[in-house]
């Protein structure tokens, strides 16, 4: 049976936090890839940031999200992939996301999809789906997730899976 | 040492002897479940370990407008979902608070069937709250929802049960829901 679901590698972020979650050297065995995380900021700001080949320049993208009371859709300029929880947050509540790049290994133009939500116990959360191009020809061979204007908090974890289309 | 491989003959010094080595598969289907027309509860339980996230798939139609979604038999208000639709015209946003199952796969119509994916990431933790993210809805030929939503269950216990319980009535013969485990390297 051909593997067409395969984990690549996980992370687990330790004591103290960090930065960002990178994933490096990443194979190009597969047709593509998916990134599922469960994130929390240490910081107020719920944005994800994703930077591919250690880059965060050539982005643009669109998005639909709600915070539980109204709806919002927005261009932009930038590696805006997700929503995710914040410090001010429920404790022990993490957001949840997926990430999904086809065709990572092309010498075109890169597209990729995001839905994520971000969780606490009140009315107001985040939750939103995200059209993203990052304009640059590489294959992709290493991916940093990290949130806006703070560190991600222990017990975020990101996991990365190539999947294959035969 | 040089290692033969018996099946073509050739000679290396690594024991896969030119073949490849082996990644075992990610996904892998836990169990499913159909509804029987005569009961408003879906269980998956004694979920095993050894998976890093779960996944549910659900094609269904009954006379409820959701699923409703417990963990371990958790009936306390332990619960809070968020969501994000649109209704073909509008788009919305609600969150609600204090509830005692969380909002999972829609499921409204007698007729034509609803479709949802529920992700539950690090399902067995003991140090997080268990967030879900459901992508579900329907088209009945004339009405229906489309929807991105979320949820919370205020516990760090490990999910070994989950139970999907219509809001009202009993999940249809044709209902059909399947567990899936996603296994981390």
């Amino acid at each position: 049976m051909p593997l067409t679901y395969a984990a690549i590698a996980t992370t687990t972020v330790g004591a103290g936090g960090t930065s960002a979650i990178t994933f490096n050297s990443i194979p190009a065995d597969y047709t593509d890839l998916l990134l599922k995380f469960s994130l929390r900021s240490t910081s107020t700001n719920s944005t994800v940031l994703l930077n591919i080949n250690n880059s965060s320049s050539d982005f643009t993208g669109r998005d639909l999200y709600g915070n539980g009371s109204t709806v919002t859709s927005n261009n932009y300029s930038a590696n805006y992939s997700g929503y995710q929880s914040v410090s001010t947050n429920t404790t022990s509540a993490f957001g949840s996301g997926e990430l999904y790049i086809p065709n990572y290994t092309a010498s075109t133009n890169k597209s990729y999809f995001v839905d994520a939500v971000s969780e606490t116990n009140s009315s107001t959360a985040y939750s939103g789906i995200h059209a993203l191009l990052w304009a640059q020809t590489s294959a992709i061979t290493r991916l940093d997730i990290s949130m806006f204007g703070g560190n991600l908090a222990q017990y975020s974890t990101a996991t990365l899976y190539g999947i294959n289309k035969s | 040492m040089a290692i033969v491989s018996i099946k073509n003959k050739t000679k290396s010094g690594s024991l896969l002897v030119g073949n490849s080595y082996n990644i075992p598969p990610a996904f892998e289907s836990i169990s499913t479940a159909t509804g029987t027309g005569s009961s408003g509860t879906i269980t998956f339980s004694s979920i095993p370990s050894g998976y890093k996230h779960l996944q549910i798939r659900s094609i269904a139609t009954s006379s409820s407008s959701y699923g409703m979604i417990r963990f371990n038999s958790d009936s306390s208000s332990n619960y809070v979902s968020h969501f994000l639709y649109g209704d073909g015209s509008s788009a919305s946003a609600t969150g609600l608070t204090g509830l005692t199952s969380l909002y999972g796969p829609r499921a409204d119509n007698s007729t034509y069937f609803s479709v949802g994916i529920v992700d539950i990431l690090d399902f067995d933790s003991s140090t997080k709250y268990k967030t879900i993210r459901v992508l579900t809805g329907q088209d009945a030929n004339g009405s229906g929802l489309i929807m991105v939503n979320s949820g919370l269950w205020l516990s760090t216990s490990a999910i070994t049960s989950i139970t999907i319980n219509t809001q009202s009535g009993n999940w249809a013969t044709t209902a059909q829901f399947a567990l899936y485990g996603i296994k981390e390297l």
